[in-house]
């Protein structure tokens, strides 16, 4: 063993100063299914506690829907437990091409092609379609994994301003000598519940002959009047050419994800995207309920109904009980407390009310930024967002924040 | 509509030189659990056919295992399908833990940390322990993920000629001014079925004051005297620093990986590790069963051994038929043929003849070095194998590839 204590010591110090900075993530063990209602122990050793989840991806409450598990058994009945392969040796069923058929359908795109997750889909695109010749041009805000694929690939890599159009503007005037250009954002970004402006993307892209490729896994199943996503709820479907999306978050949430878009960009990734060709794809069981789930929502919009209403509800009544969040129309709901000490002692005493919502603070937001991110699901019923409204009104008296606003926080509780 | 024709065009384009240069890879339609007997559906459009598969890693037959199915459905049950979450926020169950736990028992370590596949974990762990000062020597033949994973980490890359003790020696002492080294290498080569020589490279690891870590996704579960893998079969148990596997090969091979070692770099992992932070860990299901599958093995040998005695007749039988195989036990058997053309024709014509297989060859094998890549299971039967032999005999005659 050449493990010595000097790497010992040295990684153990590390851990110290992630302890240090109060940045150390401690997980919390839940012993039931996903859902509105969960049992969750923690610290651990302790008894299992109930408690309303209010920070779960589950936004159509779909995780532990019977009809859903019902298929996954059903899966396991007829396509068995594992591949044990990859895709293009004998890790194909017909139930995987079915799927990406149907997504594409679902998405209104030409092609599909599965990734064990939305991670290894990004990670895997953008090396396959550009080189050294062309350019990224993403948002300052994507998510990392859409960092970590850029980080993958040749081409050139620019940046633009938050959702700032003229910048992009300009970094696509920068670049008119690059063979390709492709625009890269997320569809919503997840800190904020903001909503790209595919529209204005799109415009540009045209007019400075660039491609647009969108990582919905925050909007698939549910933005947009049939739940599309952000390129229908902007107006522009059949304008992204390439969209990444999760099945790990509203449809179901077990795992995999996929590229969906123009056919020649899905095929290429067939034949070299690396993450496709090295590793299993999305196991039997999770392909069966992953198709039910589209089923369900090709069917009926009841789902992603109830969600925008559970979520304007829970807006409307966090507004009125005094409470600072950012405006908008996503479940994802930032309650600002922008002291991240502050955010910290909120959700640990929402949790002692039975309230699971999680605070985010720098380096995962800006300094000053920090908040609980209340994350709504159809799953909630109305009772379960009135408790919720009123523990958050409860411990915000508590503190003192009811009704102030930005500035009065900080001057109480600083940055 | 953003992407002109000039894009589509270009890509089309691409695509027909990789048709051309023979590299186009075309998926076969499976309508059947996976197994030793499998329907197929080849060319798309085909009637399904009834084919012996010889192409999977379902080493152990556990793939659809009755024990592991069972498991896969009261997890279903008890833990729901999705978790809609990663693991810090809200997507850890109980059961995440006592699969850490377990496995780490199984391979010898002192902790584990799941992943959403050993791609994933490979992707991760390089950059989460290493920085500028450090420098990673890794095998030049090491899997793809590795590759990637190292090409995400800021340290010093260094590659050692293929299983040459002598050329990693000369790279750790070039690198002696680094702060750490970490030497890399994959446990199990999986075009040759190699094991890698561990007790040279711990060796060397511990005269130079270096690091191991082994991919051993090709071991797990079916490799050393009780299956854990190729640290166990070199008798170097507690010598390697940091396992990486899979459950998406013999233990069950539906998904997920996980990386193994000393709890300080579990622990680190946890707090910074890419993949683990920004993706959903393994789902419910698969967790139960992988718990069921590593259960299975700590009980019984059974199938490990009925797999290591269906490598060695179809190696001692192949031979017997004329064919060149490369040396050793593992139940990856590469039957080499060298000619590409060949060994097109000859996976085809087995595809006919029942058997499914796979034909390996530049650039994913040397130039002059294709070959058939056979992989044996527990779930293959005397018959299975018998038929395999006798129709590589007879489509080998054919070809004169004999």
């Amino acid at each position: 063993m050449a493990y010595s204590e000097k790497t010992r010591s040295h990684y153990g110090t590390e851990l110290g100063s992630i302890r240090t900075a109060g940045l150390f993530k401690e997980e919390r063990s839940i012993t039931s299914a996903q859902g509105s209602r969960i049992t969750v122990e923690y610290p651990p050793g302790s008894p299992g506690k109930e408690v309303i989840n209010l920070c779960a991806n589950n936004y159509l409450g779909l995780s532990s829907h019977p009809a859903v598990v019902e298929a996954a058994h059903r899966g396991l009945d007829t396509h068995g437990f594992g591949m044990s392969s990859v895709r293009f040796i004998c890790g194909t069923q017909d139930i995987h091409r079915e799927l990406e058929a149907k997504l594409s359908q679902f998405l209104e795109t030409e092609d599909t092609v599965l990734f064990p997750s939305c991670m290894e889909a990004n990670a895997g695109l953008f090396d396959v379609v550009l080189d050294k010749d062309d350019a990224m041009i993403a948002d300052r805000l994507v998510h990392a994994s859409i960092v970590d694929g850029m980080r993958l690939c040749k081409a050139q890599l620019y940046n633009y301003k938050h959702m700032n159009m003229a910048h992009l503007e300009e970094k696509l005037q920068e670049t008119q000598e690059c063979r390709f250009r492709m625009v890269i954002t997320d569809g919503v970004f997840s800190m904020d519940g903001d909503i790209a402006p595919l529209e204005a993307i799109c415009d540009l892209a045209d007019k400075y002959d660039a491609m647009v490729m969108v990582d919905d896994s925050h909007s698939t199943g549910f933005l947009g009047k049939r739940g599309k996503g952000t390129h229908e709820h902007c107006g522009v479907l059949g304008r992204i050419d390439a969209i990444t999306t999760t099945l790990g978050k509203a449809l179901g949430g077990a795992a995999g994800g996929c590229v969906s878009g123009r056919k020649e960009i899905a095929e290429l990734c067939r034949q070299r995207a690396r993450p496709y060709l090295f590793s299993n794809t999305v196991p039997p069981s999770v392909i069966a309920a992953s198709i039910k789930v589209i089923d369900l929502i090709s069917q009926s919009t009841e789902r992603r109904n109830k969600l925008e209403e559970n979520t304007k509800y829970f807006r409307e009544k966090m507004t009125a009980a005094g409470l600072d969040i950012r405006p908008g129309v996503h479940p994802i709901v930032p309650v600002m407390l922008y002291n991240a000490k502050l955010a910290q002692n909120v959700s640990r005493e929402l949790y002692e009310e039975g309230i699971y919502a999680v605070g985010f603070f720098f380096p995962v937001v800006p300094q000053g930024a920090a908040r609980i991110r209340v994350q709504i699901s159809a799953d909630h019923e109305k009772e379960q967002l009135d408790k919720a409204v009123a523990a958050f009104a409860k411990i915000g008296a508590k503190y003192n924040i009811i009704g102030k606003k930005k500035d009065e926080v900080i001057a109480t509780y600083g940055l | 509509m953003a992407v002109h024709e000039r894009v589509r065009d270009f890509y089309r384009n691409e695509l027909i030189e990789i048709q051309y240069a023979d590299l186009f890879k075309e998926e076969r339609l499976i309508h059947s659990s996976q197994g030793a007997d499998i329907r197929v559906e080849y060319p798309a459009g085909a009637p399904v056919s009834e084919v012996i598969n010889f192409c999977s890693n379902n080493y152990l037959g556990l793939s659809n295992h009755p024990a592991v199915l069972e498991a896969a459905r009261k997890g279903l049950d008890e833990r729901g399908f999705g978790m809609s979450s990663v693991r810090f926020i809200c997507g850890t169950q109980d059961r995440h833990r006592e699969l850490e736990a377990k496995i780490a028992h199984f391979l010898g370590m002192e902790d584990a940390i799941l992943y959403s596949s050993c791609f994933d974990a490979n992707g991760g762990v390089f950059e989460s322990l290493l920085s500028e000062e450090d420098a990673l020597i890794s095998d030049e033949l090491n899997h793809a993920s590795i590759i990637d994973g190292i090409r995400l980490c800021k340290a010093d890359r260094h590659r050692y000629k293929h299983a040459d003790m002598r050329d990693l020696e000369h790279h750790l002492k070039q690198t002696q001014n680094k702060r750490f080294r970490m030497i890399v290498t994959d446990g199990v080569f999986s075009m040759d079925g190699v094991v890698a020589d561990l007790e040279s490279i711990c060796n060397l690891a511990e005269e130079y004051d270096a690091l191991v870590m082994v991919d051993d996704s090709h071991a797990t579960g079916f490799v050393g005297p009780t299956g854990r893998g190729t640290h166990e079969h070199h008798d170097v148990m507690g010598r390697v620093d940091i396992i990486t596997t899979t459950f998406g090969k013999a233990l069950g091979g539906a998904s997920g990986g996980c990386i193994a070692g000393e709890q300080v770099f579990i622990d680190l992992l946890r707090q910074r590790s890419r993949p683990y932070l920004f993706s959903n860990t393994v789902s419910p299901v698969v967790v139960a069963a992988t718990i069921a599958a590593i259960d299975l093995l700590e009980h019984s040998g059974d199938l490990r051994k009925k797999l290591m005695e269906n490598a060695a007749m179809f190696r001692r039988d192949i031979r017997a038929a004329g064919f060149e195989i490369k040396d050793g036990f593992h139940p990856i058997v590469p039957v080499m043929l060298h000619d590409a053309g060949v060994v097109q024709s000859m996976a085809r014509d087995l595809f006919a003849e029942g058997i499914y297989v796979i034909g390996f060859f530049y650039p994913v094998v040397p130039r002059g070095a294709a070959r058939i890549r056979v992989q044996l299971s527990a779930a293959h039967e005397t018959h299975h194998i018998e038929k395999a032999v006798a129709a590589f005999a007879n489509v080998g005659k054919k070809l004169k590839a004999v």
